[in-house]
Protein backbone atom coordinates (compact mmCIF):
# COMPACT_ATOMS: atom_id res chain seq x y z
CA UNK A 1 0.00 0.00 0.00
CA UNK A 2 2.44 2.35 0.73
CA UNK A 3 4.71 1.36 -2.17
CA UNK A 4 1.54 1.91 -4.63
CA UNK A 5 0.95 5.80 -2.54
CA UNK A 6 5.17 6.53 -2.92
CA UNK A 7 4.22 5.74 -6.55
CA UNK A 8 1.30 8.03 -7.06
CA UNK A 9 3.24 10.97 -5.15
CA UNK A 10 6.16 10.21 -7.57
CA UNK A 11 3.83 10.48 -10.36
CA UNK A 12 2.36 13.57 -9.32
CA UNK A 13 5.28 15.60 -8.77
CA UNK A 14 7.27 14.80 -11.85
CA UNK A 15 7.09 17.55 -14.33
CA UNK A 16 4.96 16.98 -17.52
CA UNK A 17 6.97 15.54 -20.05
CA UNK A 18 7.86 12.58 -17.63
CA UNK A 19 4.39 11.55 -16.64
CA UNK A 20 3.69 11.74 -20.42
CA UNK A 21 6.59 9.00 -20.95
CA UNK A 22 5.65 7.14 -18.06
CA UNK A 23 1.79 6.77 -19.87
CA UNK A 24 3.35 6.05 -23.00
CA UNK A 25 5.61 3.43 -21.84
CA UNK A 26 2.71 1.79 -19.45
CA UNK A 27 0.55 1.80 -22.71
CA UNK A 28 3.34 0.44 -24.93
CA UNK A 29 4.19 -2.24 -22.44
CA UNK A 30 0.15 -3.10 -22.11
CA UNK A 31 0.20 -3.46 -25.94
CA UNK A 32 3.31 -5.65 -26.35
CA UNK A 33 1.76 -8.14 -23.38
CA UNK A 34 -1.63 -8.64 -25.39
CA UNK A 35 0.32 -9.06 -28.89
CA UNK A 36 2.30 -11.50 -27.03
CA UNK A 37 -0.70 -13.42 -25.39
CA UNK A 38 -2.69 -12.80 -28.84
CA UNK A 39 0.19 -14.79 -30.68
CA UNK A 40 1.17 -17.49 -28.55
CA UNK A 41 -3.14 -18.33 -28.66
CA UNK A 42 -2.69 -17.84 -32.68
CA UNK A 43 0.40 -19.87 -32.99
CA UNK A 44 -1.15 -22.57 -30.65
CA UNK A 45 -4.95 -22.36 -32.54
CA UNK A 46 -2.86 -23.13 -35.81
CA UNK A 47 -0.39 -26.32 -34.15
CA UNK A 48 -3.93 -27.64 -33.25
CA UNK A 49 -5.30 -27.08 -36.84
CA UNK A 50 -2.53 -28.33 -38.63
CA UNK A 51 -2.51 -31.78 -36.13
CA UNK A 52 -6.21 -32.03 -37.25
CA UNK A 53 -5.61 -31.70 -40.64
CA UNK A 54 -2.59 -33.88 -40.77
CA UNK A 55 -5.02 -36.34 -38.87
CA UNK A 56 -7.87 -36.41 -41.79
CA UNK A 57 -5.39 -36.16 -44.28
CA UNK A 58 -4.19 -39.75 -43.17
CA UNK A 59 -7.03 -41.06 -42.83
CA UNK A 60 -8.34 -40.03 -45.78
CA UNK A 61 -5.07 -40.76 -47.45
CA UNK A 62 -5.72 -44.58 -46.63
CA UNK A 63 -9.56 -44.50 -47.52
CA UNK A 64 -8.48 -43.56 -50.74
CA UNK A 65 -5.75 -45.35 -51.40
CA UNK A 66 -8.14 -48.86 -50.11
CA UNK A 67 -10.64 -47.49 -52.86
CA UNK A 68 -7.91 -47.59 -55.34
CA UNK A 69 -6.71 -50.93 -54.48
CA UNK A 70 -10.10 -52.53 -54.04
CA UNK A 71 -11.20 -52.49 -57.44
CA UNK A 72 -12.82 -55.83 -59.02
CA UNK A 73 -12.35 -56.62 -62.27
CA UNK A 74 -15.99 -57.83 -63.26
CA UNK A 75 -18.03 -55.15 -61.18
CA UNK A 76 -17.42 -51.28 -61.89
CA UNK A 77 -17.39 -50.83 -57.97
CA UNK A 78 -16.97 -53.04 -55.60
CA UNK A 79 -18.87 -52.99 -52.77
CA UNK A 80 -15.98 -51.75 -50.44
CA UNK A 81 -15.61 -49.11 -52.83
CA UNK A 82 -19.37 -48.18 -52.18
CA UNK A 83 -18.72 -48.23 -48.38
CA UNK A 84 -15.75 -46.32 -49.19
CA UNK A 85 -17.90 -43.57 -50.87
CA UNK A 86 -20.50 -43.58 -48.43
CA UNK A 87 -18.22 -42.90 -46.15
CA UNK A 88 -16.59 -39.94 -47.75
CA UNK A 89 -19.88 -38.61 -48.93
CA UNK A 90 -20.97 -37.99 -45.42
CA UNK A 91 -17.72 -36.61 -44.46
CA UNK A 92 -17.86 -33.55 -47.20
CA UNK A 93 -20.70 -32.62 -45.89
CA UNK A 94 -18.48 -30.60 -43.25
CA UNK A 95 -17.25 -27.75 -45.56
CA UNK A 96 -13.30 -27.99 -43.15
CA UNK A 97 -13.19 -32.28 -44.35
CA UNK A 98 -14.36 -31.17 -47.54
CA UNK A 99 -11.31 -28.83 -48.45
CA UNK A 100 -9.18 -32.08 -47.14
CA UNK A 101 -10.57 -34.38 -48.93
CA UNK A 102 -9.93 -32.53 -52.37
CA UNK A 103 -6.46 -31.80 -51.22
CA UNK A 104 -5.73 -35.45 -50.77
CA UNK A 105 -7.88 -36.42 -53.84
CA UNK A 106 -5.52 -33.83 -55.81
CA UNK A 107 -1.96 -34.52 -53.75
CA UNK A 108 -2.25 -37.76 -55.80
CA UNK A 109 -3.72 -36.52 -59.03
CA UNK A 110 -1.10 -34.70 -59.75
CA UNK A 111 1.93 -37.36 -59.41
CA UNK A 112 0.00 -40.59 -61.21
CA UNK A 113 -1.47 -41.28 -64.76
CA UNK A 114 -3.11 -43.92 -65.87
CA UNK A 115 -6.07 -45.76 -64.96
CA UNK A 116 -5.44 -44.69 -61.27
CA UNK A 117 -5.64 -41.01 -62.15
CA UNK A 118 -9.04 -41.68 -63.63
CA UNK A 119 -10.27 -43.72 -60.84
CA UNK A 120 -9.52 -40.68 -58.57
CA UNK A 121 -11.64 -38.44 -61.20
CA UNK A 122 -14.44 -41.20 -60.92
CA UNK A 123 -14.13 -40.53 -57.32
CA UNK A 124 -13.94 -36.81 -57.53
CA UNK A 125 -17.79 -37.40 -59.20
CA UNK A 126 -19.02 -40.48 -57.31
CA UNK A 127 -18.81 -38.88 -53.90
CA UNK A 128 -20.25 -35.41 -54.94
CA UNK A 129 -17.37 -33.33 -54.68
CA UNK A 130 -18.50 -32.33 -58.60
CA UNK A 131 -21.85 -30.94 -57.23
CA UNK A 132 -20.17 -28.89 -54.47
CA UNK A 133 -17.95 -27.13 -57.35
CA UNK A 134 -20.77 -26.51 -59.27
CA UNK A 135 -22.34 -24.85 -56.58
CA UNK A 136 -19.53 -22.61 -56.48
CA UNK A 137 -19.66 -21.34 -59.74
CA UNK A 138 -23.22 -19.78 -58.74
CA UNK A 139 -21.41 -17.68 -55.70
CA UNK A 140 -21.70 -14.34 -55.31
CA UNK A 141 -18.13 -13.80 -54.47
CA UNK A 142 -15.53 -13.84 -57.12
CA UNK A 143 -13.11 -16.08 -55.52
CA UNK A 144 -15.01 -18.65 -54.71
CA UNK A 145 -16.14 -19.04 -58.53
CA UNK A 146 -12.46 -18.99 -59.35
CA UNK A 147 -12.15 -21.51 -56.78
CA UNK A 148 -14.66 -23.69 -58.17
CA UNK A 149 -13.63 -23.31 -61.97
CA UNK A 150 -10.12 -24.35 -60.68
CA UNK A 151 -11.28 -26.98 -58.89
CA UNK A 152 -13.04 -28.18 -62.14
CA UNK A 153 -9.65 -27.92 -63.92
CA UNK A 154 -7.40 -29.83 -61.61
CA UNK A 155 -10.46 -32.95 -62.23
CA UNK A 156 -10.64 -32.65 -66.18
CA UNK A 157 -14.83 -32.20 -65.62
CA UNK A 158 -15.25 -31.59 -69.22
CA UNK A 159 -18.63 -31.49 -68.82
CA UNK A 160 -18.90 -28.50 -67.07
CA UNK A 161 -17.79 -26.68 -70.26
CA UNK A 162 -21.14 -24.50 -70.67
CA UNK A 163 -20.83 -23.56 -67.35
CA UNK A 164 -17.53 -22.22 -67.24
CA UNK A 165 -17.24 -20.59 -70.47
CA UNK A 166 -20.45 -18.19 -68.77
CA UNK A 167 -17.58 -16.50 -67.23
CA UNK A 168 -15.26 -15.49 -70.30
CA UNK A 169 -15.77 -12.28 -70.03
CA UNK A 170 -16.36 -11.68 -65.46
CA UNK A 171 -15.19 -8.27 -64.71
CA UNK A 172 -12.30 -9.95 -62.48
CA UNK A 173 -9.14 -11.02 -64.10
CA UNK A 174 -9.12 -13.86 -61.56
CA UNK A 175 -11.78 -15.60 -62.42
CA UNK A 176 -10.95 -15.01 -66.11
CA UNK A 177 -8.12 -16.62 -65.88
CA UNK A 178 -9.18 -19.43 -64.30
CA UNK A 179 -11.63 -19.79 -66.91
CA UNK A 180 -8.67 -19.69 -69.90
CA UNK A 181 -6.69 -22.01 -68.08
CA UNK A 182 -10.13 -24.59 -67.93
CA UNK A 183 -10.87 -24.00 -71.51
CA UNK A 184 -7.09 -24.38 -72.27
CA UNK A 185 -6.27 -27.62 -70.18
CA UNK A 186 -8.99 -29.34 -71.20
CA UNK A 187 -9.55 -28.74 -74.71
CA UNK A 188 -6.28 -27.40 -75.52
CA UNK A 189 -6.35 -25.13 -79.37
CA UNK A 190 -10.06 -25.98 -79.21
CA UNK A 191 -10.81 -23.80 -75.66
CA UNK A 192 -9.33 -20.85 -77.41
CA UNK A 193 -12.93 -20.58 -78.81
CA UNK A 194 -13.54 -18.01 -75.92
CA UNK A 195 -11.22 -15.85 -78.00
CA UNK A 196 -13.85 -15.32 -80.39
CA UNK A 197 -16.58 -13.46 -77.44
CA UNK A 198 -14.00 -12.24 -75.63
CA UNK A 199 -14.72 -8.54 -74.46
CA UNK A 200 -12.37 -7.41 -72.44
CA UNK A 201 -8.49 -7.15 -72.72
CA UNK A 202 -5.78 -10.71 -72.44
CA UNK A 203 -3.68 -9.13 -70.45
CA UNK A 204 0.43 -10.00 -71.06
CA UNK A 205 0.70 -12.47 -68.10
CA UNK A 206 -2.58 -14.22 -69.25
CA UNK A 207 -1.29 -14.71 -72.86
CA UNK A 208 2.09 -16.35 -71.52
CA UNK A 209 0.12 -18.62 -69.49
CA UNK A 210 -1.89 -19.69 -72.10
CA UNK A 211 0.98 -20.19 -74.63
CA UNK A 212 2.99 -22.48 -72.06
CA UNK A 213 0.20 -24.58 -71.56
CA UNK A 214 -0.69 -24.87 -75.33
CA UNK A 215 3.02 -25.71 -75.79
CA UNK A 216 3.16 -28.07 -72.90
CA UNK A 217 -0.35 -29.77 -74.95
CA UNK A 218 0.06 -33.29 -76.40
CA UNK A 219 -2.72 -32.14 -79.25
CA UNK A 220 -0.57 -29.55 -81.33
CA UNK A 221 -3.11 -29.63 -83.77
CA UNK A 222 -3.58 -25.26 -83.94
CA UNK A 223 -7.02 -24.29 -85.25
CA UNK A 224 -7.63 -21.24 -87.54
CA UNK A 225 -6.23 -18.27 -86.20
CA UNK A 226 -7.66 -16.15 -88.34
CA UNK A 227 -10.74 -14.90 -87.20
CA UNK A 228 -8.71 -13.85 -83.94
CA UNK A 229 -6.01 -11.31 -86.64
CA UNK A 230 -9.57 -9.67 -87.27
CA UNK A 231 -10.69 -9.68 -84.11
CA UNK A 232 -11.88 -6.12 -82.57
CA UNK A 233 -10.58 -6.60 -79.44
CA UNK A 234 -6.36 -5.45 -79.92
CA UNK A 235 -4.95 -8.33 -77.37
CA UNK A 236 -6.84 -11.60 -79.15
CA UNK A 237 -5.22 -10.11 -82.22
CA UNK A 238 -1.57 -9.62 -80.23
CA UNK A 239 -2.15 -13.04 -78.99
CA UNK A 240 -3.15 -14.57 -82.03
CA UNK A 241 -0.15 -12.57 -83.87
CA UNK A 242 2.18 -14.69 -81.13
CA UNK A 243 0.76 -18.18 -82.16
CA UNK A 244 0.97 -17.35 -85.32
CA UNK A 245 4.86 -16.64 -84.73
CA UNK A 246 5.02 -19.46 -82.61
CA UNK A 247 3.58 -22.19 -84.94
CA UNK A 248 4.79 -20.85 -87.97
CA UNK A 249 1.08 -20.05 -88.80
CA UNK A 250 2.38 -18.98 -93.32
CA UNK A 251 -0.93 -19.28 -94.62
CA UNK A 252 -2.01 -16.26 -92.48
CA UNK A 253 -0.21 -14.36 -95.06
CA UNK A 254 -3.11 -12.37 -96.49
CA UNK A 255 -4.43 -11.31 -93.18
CA UNK A 256 -0.85 -10.57 -91.97
CA UNK A 257 -0.19 -8.04 -94.72
CA UNK A 258 -3.62 -6.44 -94.37
CA UNK A 259 -2.59 -5.89 -90.19
CA UNK A 260 0.41 -3.78 -91.74
CA UNK A 261 -2.27 -0.30 -91.20
CA UNK A 262 -4.18 -1.77 -87.78
CA UNK A 263 -5.39 1.33 -86.33
CA UNK A 264 -3.54 0.07 -82.67
CA UNK A 265 -0.21 1.27 -82.62
CA UNK A 266 1.12 -2.28 -79.92
CA UNK A 267 0.05 -4.56 -83.10
CA UNK A 268 1.53 -2.89 -85.53
CA UNK A 269 4.47 -3.61 -83.85
CA UNK A 270 4.11 -7.09 -82.80
CA UNK A 271 3.30 -7.46 -86.33
CA UNK A 272 6.69 -6.30 -87.56
CA UNK A 273 8.32 -9.11 -85.36
CA UNK A 274 6.05 -12.14 -86.86
CA UNK A 275 7.15 -10.49 -90.60
CA UNK A 276 10.05 -10.81 -89.70
CA UNK A 277 9.88 -14.45 -87.99
CA UNK A 278 7.84 -15.90 -91.07
CA UNK A 279 9.79 -13.95 -93.70
CA UNK A 280 7.41 -11.97 -95.87
CA UNK A 281 9.27 -9.98 -98.23
CA UNK A 282 5.67 -8.72 -99.58
CA UNK A 283 5.22 -6.35 -95.97
CA UNK A 284 8.46 -4.21 -96.75
CA UNK A 285 7.15 -1.94 -99.85
CA UNK A 286 3.92 -1.16 -98.22
CA UNK A 287 5.82 -0.11 -94.76
CA UNK A 288 8.61 1.94 -96.68
CA UNK A 289 5.62 4.00 -98.64
CA UNK A 290 4.08 5.57 -95.38
CA UNK A 291 7.17 4.77 -93.10
CA UNK A 292 7.76 8.69 -92.02
CA UNK A 293 4.12 8.24 -90.82
CA UNK A 294 4.50 5.72 -88.63
CA UNK A 295 5.92 6.13 -84.86
CA UNK A 296 9.73 5.71 -83.47
CA UNK A 297 9.18 2.46 -82.07
CA UNK A 298 7.46 1.09 -85.20
CA UNK A 299 10.40 2.08 -87.22
CA UNK A 300 12.96 0.34 -85.04
CA UNK A 301 11.42 -2.00 -85.62
CA UNK A 302 10.98 -2.10 -89.16
CA UNK A 303 14.70 -2.06 -89.37
CA UNK A 304 15.10 -5.37 -87.43
CA UNK A 305 13.21 -6.95 -90.25
CA UNK A 306 14.81 -4.82 -92.72
CA UNK A 307 18.30 -6.44 -90.96
CA UNK A 308 16.84 -10.06 -91.95
CA UNK A 309 14.64 -9.37 -95.16
CA UNK A 310 17.57 -7.18 -96.88
CA UNK A 311 17.68 -7.14 -100.48
CA UNK A 312 18.88 -4.55 -103.18
CA UNK A 313 15.43 -2.58 -103.56
CA UNK A 314 16.23 -1.47 -100.11
CA UNK A 315 19.16 0.30 -100.97
CA UNK A 316 18.10 3.66 -101.50
CA UNK A 317 15.35 3.64 -98.33
CA UNK A 318 18.64 2.81 -96.75
CA UNK A 319 20.94 5.42 -97.66
CA UNK A 320 18.06 8.17 -97.32
CA UNK A 321 17.44 6.97 -93.37
CA UNK A 322 21.53 7.04 -92.38
CA UNK A 323 20.56 10.86 -92.43
CA UNK A 324 17.45 10.02 -90.31
CA UNK A 325 17.31 12.32 -86.89
CA UNK A 326 16.71 9.60 -84.65
CA UNK A 327 19.78 7.87 -83.48
CA UNK A 328 18.85 4.74 -83.03
CA UNK A 329 17.18 4.17 -86.95
CA UNK A 330 20.39 5.95 -88.13
CA UNK A 331 22.27 3.17 -86.25
CA UNK A 332 20.43 0.77 -87.53
CA UNK A 333 20.27 1.95 -91.01
CA UNK A 334 24.37 2.07 -91.04
CA UNK A 335 24.49 -1.27 -89.89
CA UNK A 336 22.31 -2.96 -92.12
CA UNK A 337 24.95 -0.52 -94.92
CA UNK A 338 27.91 -2.23 -93.21
CA UNK A 339 26.35 -5.42 -93.24
CA UNK A 340 25.30 -5.41 -97.44
CA UNK A 341 27.40 -3.05 -99.12
CA UNK A 342 30.58 -2.35 -96.89
CA UNK A 343 32.42 -0.76 -100.03
CA UNK A 344 29.66 2.54 -99.78
CA UNK A 345 29.78 2.31 -96.09
CA UNK A 346 33.79 2.98 -95.95
CA UNK A 347 32.92 5.91 -98.77
CA UNK A 348 30.72 7.17 -96.22
CA UNK A 349 33.21 7.29 -93.28
CA UNK A 350 35.97 9.37 -95.30
CA UNK A 351 33.04 12.47 -96.06
CA UNK A 352 31.11 12.28 -93.11
CA UNK A 353 28.51 14.71 -93.31
CA UNK A 354 28.25 15.18 -89.05
CA UNK A 355 30.26 14.05 -85.78
CA UNK A 356 27.74 11.85 -84.55
CA UNK A 357 27.86 9.92 -88.03
CA UNK A 358 32.00 9.59 -87.81
CA UNK A 359 31.06 7.90 -84.06
CA UNK A 360 28.63 5.43 -85.30
CA UNK A 361 30.55 4.36 -88.09
CA UNK A 362 33.57 3.77 -86.08
CA UNK A 363 31.68 1.56 -83.42
CA UNK A 364 30.27 -0.72 -85.99
CA UNK A 365 33.43 -0.81 -87.80
CA UNK A 366 35.10 -2.13 -83.98
CA UNK A 367 32.46 -4.23 -83.08
CA UNK B 1 12.06 -66.20 -48.97
CA UNK B 2 13.90 -63.15 -47.96
CA UNK B 3 11.99 -60.14 -49.51
CA UNK B 4 13.65 -57.57 -51.53
CA UNK B 5 14.08 -54.27 -49.71
CA UNK B 6 13.33 -51.03 -51.19
CA UNK B 7 14.00 -47.13 -49.55
CA UNK B 8 11.56 -44.41 -51.14
CA UNK B 9 12.10 -40.99 -50.53
CA UNK B 10 9.16 -39.10 -50.88
CA UNK B 11 7.42 -36.03 -49.53
CA UNK B 12 4.19 -36.60 -51.02
CA UNK B 13 2.64 -38.75 -48.01
CA UNK B 14 -0.04 -40.19 -50.44
CA UNK B 15 1.64 -41.16 -53.73
CA UNK B 16 4.33 -42.65 -50.55
CA UNK B 17 1.43 -44.58 -49.53
CA UNK B 18 0.06 -45.99 -53.00
CA UNK B 19 3.47 -46.90 -53.68
CA UNK B 20 4.39 -48.51 -50.64
CA UNK B 21 0.66 -51.01 -51.25
CA UNK B 22 1.71 -51.29 -54.69
CA UNK B 23 5.46 -52.70 -54.42
CA UNK B 24 4.66 -54.70 -51.46
CA UNK B 25 1.51 -56.42 -53.22
CA UNK B 26 4.29 -57.27 -55.73
CA UNK B 27 6.82 -59.10 -52.69
CA UNK B 28 9.07 -55.98 -51.74
CA UNK B 29 9.32 -55.03 -48.59
CA UNK B 30 9.16 -51.01 -48.34
CA UNK B 31 10.64 -48.74 -46.37
CA UNK B 32 9.22 -45.06 -46.31
CA UNK B 33 11.18 -42.02 -45.83
CA UNK B 34 9.67 -38.36 -45.93
CA UNK B 35 13.07 -36.40 -46.65
CA UNK B 36 16.31 -36.65 -47.66
CA UNK B 37 17.67 -36.67 -44.30
CA UNK B 38 15.59 -39.79 -43.28
CA UNK B 39 16.54 -41.62 -46.68
CA UNK B 40 20.06 -41.83 -46.39
CA UNK B 41 20.01 -42.67 -42.77
CA UNK B 42 17.09 -45.62 -43.76
CA UNK B 43 19.92 -46.41 -46.83
CA UNK B 44 22.91 -47.16 -44.24
CA UNK B 45 20.78 -48.86 -41.76
CA UNK B 46 18.63 -51.41 -44.16
CA UNK B 47 21.15 -51.77 -47.51
CA UNK B 48 18.20 -51.46 -49.71
CA UNK B 49 18.42 -53.38 -53.07
CA UNK B 50 17.12 -50.13 -54.63
CA UNK B 51 16.11 -46.66 -54.07
CA UNK B 52 13.62 -44.72 -55.13
CA UNK B 53 14.04 -41.04 -54.93
CA UNK B 54 12.02 -37.56 -55.27
CA UNK B 55 14.17 -34.95 -56.55
CA UNK B 56 12.76 -32.17 -54.71
CA UNK B 57 12.63 -32.81 -50.93
CA UNK B 58 12.93 -31.32 -47.48
CA UNK B 59 16.51 -31.04 -45.85
CA UNK B 60 18.53 -32.85 -48.32
CA UNK B 61 17.32 -33.36 -52.04
CA UNK B 62 17.30 -36.17 -53.92
CA UNK B 63 20.43 -35.10 -56.00
CA UNK B 64 22.51 -35.25 -52.45
CA UNK B 65 21.13 -38.71 -51.94
CA UNK B 66 22.23 -39.89 -54.80
CA UNK B 67 25.72 -38.39 -54.10
CA UNK B 68 25.79 -39.66 -50.73
CA UNK B 69 24.94 -43.00 -52.18
CA UNK B 70 27.68 -43.24 -54.73
CA UNK B 71 30.67 -41.22 -53.02
CA UNK B 72 30.28 -41.31 -49.49
CA UNK B 73 28.37 -45.02 -49.09
CA UNK B 74 30.47 -46.10 -52.26
CA UNK B 75 27.39 -48.29 -52.87
CA UNK B 76 26.03 -49.47 -56.41
CA UNK B 77 22.11 -49.56 -55.23
CA UNK B 78 20.23 -49.00 -58.76
CA UNK B 79 18.36 -45.70 -57.75
CA UNK B 80 15.25 -44.75 -59.89
CA UNK B 81 14.69 -40.95 -59.89
CA UNK B 82 11.01 -38.76 -60.04
CA UNK B 83 11.08 -35.80 -61.47
CA UNK B 84 8.18 -32.99 -61.86
CA UNK B 85 7.48 -31.21 -65.27
CA UNK B 86 10.69 -28.53 -66.18
CA UNK B 87 13.14 -30.28 -64.04
CA UNK B 88 15.14 -31.72 -66.95
CA UNK B 89 18.62 -30.36 -65.73
CA UNK B 90 17.86 -31.64 -62.30
CA UNK B 91 17.48 -34.95 -63.74
CA UNK B 92 20.43 -34.84 -66.23
CA UNK B 93 22.79 -33.90 -62.83
CA UNK B 94 21.24 -37.13 -61.29
CA UNK B 95 22.61 -39.33 -64.04
CA UNK B 96 26.17 -37.63 -63.29
CA UNK B 97 25.92 -39.10 -60.06
CA UNK B 98 25.04 -42.36 -60.99
CA UNK B 99 21.24 -42.33 -61.30
CA UNK B 100 20.30 -45.32 -63.21
CA UNK B 101 16.69 -44.19 -64.34
CA UNK B 102 14.58 -41.95 -64.05
CA UNK B 103 10.32 -41.39 -64.12
CA UNK B 104 8.59 -38.01 -64.86
CA UNK B 105 5.60 -36.92 -62.59
CA UNK B 106 2.71 -38.06 -63.59
CA UNK B 107 3.77 -41.20 -63.72
CA UNK B 108 1.74 -44.47 -64.09
CA UNK B 109 2.38 -46.77 -60.90
CA UNK B 110 1.98 -49.92 -63.00
CA UNK B 111 5.21 -48.47 -65.43
CA UNK B 112 6.92 -48.10 -62.15
CA UNK B 113 6.59 -51.48 -61.22
CA UNK B 114 8.20 -53.14 -64.14
CA UNK B 115 11.06 -50.49 -63.92
CA UNK B 116 11.75 -51.92 -60.54
CA UNK B 117 11.08 -55.60 -61.84
CA UNK B 118 13.77 -54.73 -64.70
CA UNK B 119 16.41 -53.28 -62.26
CA UNK B 120 16.14 -55.98 -59.59
CA UNK B 121 15.72 -58.66 -62.01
Amino acid sequence: MIDFQYIFEYFNGAPLIIQIIWMVSCVLFVTAVVLIIYLKVFRSHLRKNEKIVKTFQKKYEELLITYLYAGVEDEEISSEQQSIINKLKSEIKNEFKREIVITTLLKLRNEISGEMADAIQELYCQVGLLDYSLIKLRSSSWYIIAMGIRELTQFNIEKANKQVVKYANHSKSEVRKEVQLYLINLFHFKGLDFLDDLKVSLSEWDQIQLLEVLQRSKDQEICNIIPWLKSENDSVVIFALKLAEIYNLFETKEVLLELISHKSENVRINLMRVLNHLSIFEAKEGIKRNFNKRNKEEQIAFFQLLENLYDTNDEDFILKQIYNKNFEIKFEALKILKLFHNEQFNNLKLTPPESEFVKIAKFLQNN
Amino acid sequence: MNKKKIVLAEDNSTLSLLLKFRLEKEGYELHMAEDGKKAIELIEQEHPELILTDIMMPFVSGLEVISHVRNTLDLKTPIIVFSAAGQEEMVLKAFNLGANDFMGKPFSPNELVIRVKRLLA
